[in-house]
């Protein structure tokens, strides 16, 4: 009877002693998943609508949940502050500049908000802080974009099936080219002749480089003149004097030119010579009497050389 | 007329003397520690082949019918959430409650309600026991600390089968499975689930010691004292379920 009882009471104690436990392990995980053994910091944020955010929702940093919402109570008109936990050893890594937004986990899940943002040069955040909120995606504002981005893909499938239509019956450059075939034939022509035109500009692009190919040559004139300082200075003092000559042809030219008018001209003594027949036969006769004269005088000379008078006297000098 | 609400208010009068007796029992030595530890014995090891297994096919098959509902709009990865919250708010304590009420609530009140027909109890008395602290103090004691750790067990068992439940479908690992469940339940969670526990325990203990304590004379008297037993406490259950449920709605529940 003994032994039966202290069996019994081995029994209900270790069944005791197992139900407990499973209430304890619950516990216990409870406590670490929902961060309620760890140490928080209490931060605050402001919202103008928190949208359905309950007191017990997660907070998410960079997709990690951090916290849990404390508190949710309004604060003014359109003021509602959120009183967040976060948890200790995830705060380091949380910067004071960090904005909280609204979202949801999954399309139909429970409202949460995410910490984003975050500068490293920023100090982390610590109890009591105050951080900025943002708005986050909102779904009415997606749903919005998305009808605008509906009525626009109707107009460009309108669109398309005119364009389309105009294609298929032959409207306008496209439909032509894919209906027309004189239009293919004159094509294929019109790109023969460009390709010909292209193979005389090739090698007239090769004349080009085996010219410029000589340029680049160390000799020959255009060469010394496009690399050569030197030639191009002397090239530049040659052609200065050659202004100046030709200015000074130019002055002898017009002295020329008088002259020649003055040589054309009967008042002058030149002119007269050149001129006038008259005074060249008067001179001719002028010249044939002098040459009479001086025939006489030269015969008067040797008979007066032959004079005593002077003989001797006439000696002296030649002498 | 006036007479059944003297008799119904009598009635009261009498659980509310039973009820007052009973704190003051529990709290007087001498102590029936032996008595309690086998009557835990009987309540609480004996009933738990029958709850674990009710426990396992409620979790496995509220699983199984929950997914269809779930799998309509793709939200079968919230079957862990949905068990977890369904097995831990409301249907381990339930369901332990009323299978608890089937079979320790019959069995005590056919057990009283015979021992007070064959003069036992009187018996009892004369020879010096008292017959309240050793009968009724140790039963009630017994299913107050019983049923709270069945309900454990129930809640344990009953994810489990929820869990295979899944695994039969889809593939989730344990792991990923219990974080599941862990996150979608919170401490009052727990505590409602203890004090429910508790308060079930308490009611069926009570309910079945005074039915069979004051069980009518004579053979035909057991049988009654067993069915209204089982009847008054699974209704009181019921009952105290809403109870503590509007109570917690308070507490953000």
């Amino acid at each position: 009877m003994d032994t039966k009882d202290r069996k019994r009471s081995i029994t209900v104690g270790l069944f005791a002693f197992i139900g407990l436990l499973i209430l304890i392990a619950g516990i216990l995980v409870l406590g670490s998943q929902q961060s309620k053994f760890s140490k928080n910091l209490l931060i605050k944020t402001h919202f103008e609508d928190v949208k359905g955010l309950k007191v017990g929702n997660n907070v998410w940093f960079s997709g990690v949940k951090v916290g849990i919402i404390k508190s949710i109570k309004f604060k003014g008109v359109r003021d509602v502050e959120v009183l967040m936990n976060i948890e200790e050893k995830s705060s380091e890594y949380i910067r004071k500049d960090v904005a909280a937004k609204l979202g949801s986990d999954g399309l139909i899940g429970n409202s949460i908000i995410t910490l984003e943002g975050g500068s490293p040069d920023v100090p982390a955040i610590e109890e009591g802080d105050v951080i900025q909120s943002a708005s986050g995606t909102d779904m009415e504002d997606m749903l919005t974009t998305l009808q605008s981005n509906n009525k626009n893909l109707v107009r460009i499938t309108e669109n398309f099936v005119s364009v389309s239509e105009d294609i298929a019956s032959g409207n306008g450059l496209i439909g032509a080219l894919l209906t027309d075939s004189t239009l293919v034939v004159g094509l294929k022509q019109a790109i023969a002749g460009l390709n010909q035109t292209l193979a005389g500009a090739q090698t007239a692009v090769g004349d080009l480089t085996a010219v410029s190919a000589k340029l680049n040559q160390e000799k020959g004139l255009i060469h010394d003149l496009s690399t050569d300082t030197l030639v191009f200075a002397n090239l530049r003092t040659s052609s200065n004097q050659l202004q100046e000559v030709s200015d000074k042809a130019v002055v002898l030219m017009d002295n020329i030119r008088e002259v020649t008018e003055r040589l054309n001209d009967k008042n002058n003594a030149v002119g007269v010579l050149t001129n006038d027949e008259s005074v060249a036969n008067e001179i001719k006769s002028i010249l044939r009497n002098l040459n009479q004269s001086a025939e006489k005088l030269d015969q008067n000379m040797e008979a007066l050389q032959h004079s005593f008078l002077i003989r001797r006297h006439l000696k002296k000098v030649i002498d | 007329m006036v007479k059944s609400i003297k008799n119904l208010l009598l009635e009261f009068a009498r659980i509310h003397r039973f009820l007052m007796r009973f704190f003051r029992e529990l709290i007087t030595p001498p102590y029936e520690f032996k008595e309690i530890i086998r009557q835990c014995y009987e309540i609480g090891w004996k009933s738990f082949p029958l709850i674990s297994l009710t426990g396992f096919i409620v979790g496995f098959v509220f699983t199984k019918q929950s997914r269809p509902s779930l799998e309509e709009f793709g939200a079968t990865s919230w079957l862990p959430s949905l068990i977890s919250i369904a097995i831990v708010r409301a249907l381990a304590p339930l369901v332990t409650a009323l299978i608890s009420s089937g079979k320790v609530g019959s069995q005590i009140g056919a057990e009283l309600s015979s021992m007070n027909v064959t003069e036992q109890i009187d018996a009892m008395e004369v020879s010096g026991t008292n017959p309240y602290k050793y009968l009724i103090v140790s039963r009630i004691l017994a299913t107050s600390i019983m049923i709270p750790i069945l309900t454990f067990y129930v809640s344990g068992i009953g994810l489990v089968g929820g869990y295979l439940s899944i695994i039969s479908h889809d593939d989730l690992s344990m792991l990923s499975f219990f974080t599941q469940v862990f996150g979608a339940i919170e401490y009052i969670d727990v505590i409602a689930m203890v004090i429910r526990a508790v308060v079930f325990g308490f009611t069926i203990g009570f309910i079945s010691c005074y039915v069979g304590y004051y069980s009518s004379k004579g053979t035909e008297g057991v049988g009654k004292a067993a069915n209204s037993a089982v009847v008054a406490s699974m209704f009181l259950v019921f009952l105290e379920e809403i109870l503590i449920v509007q109570i917690l709605s308070f507490f953000n529940y």
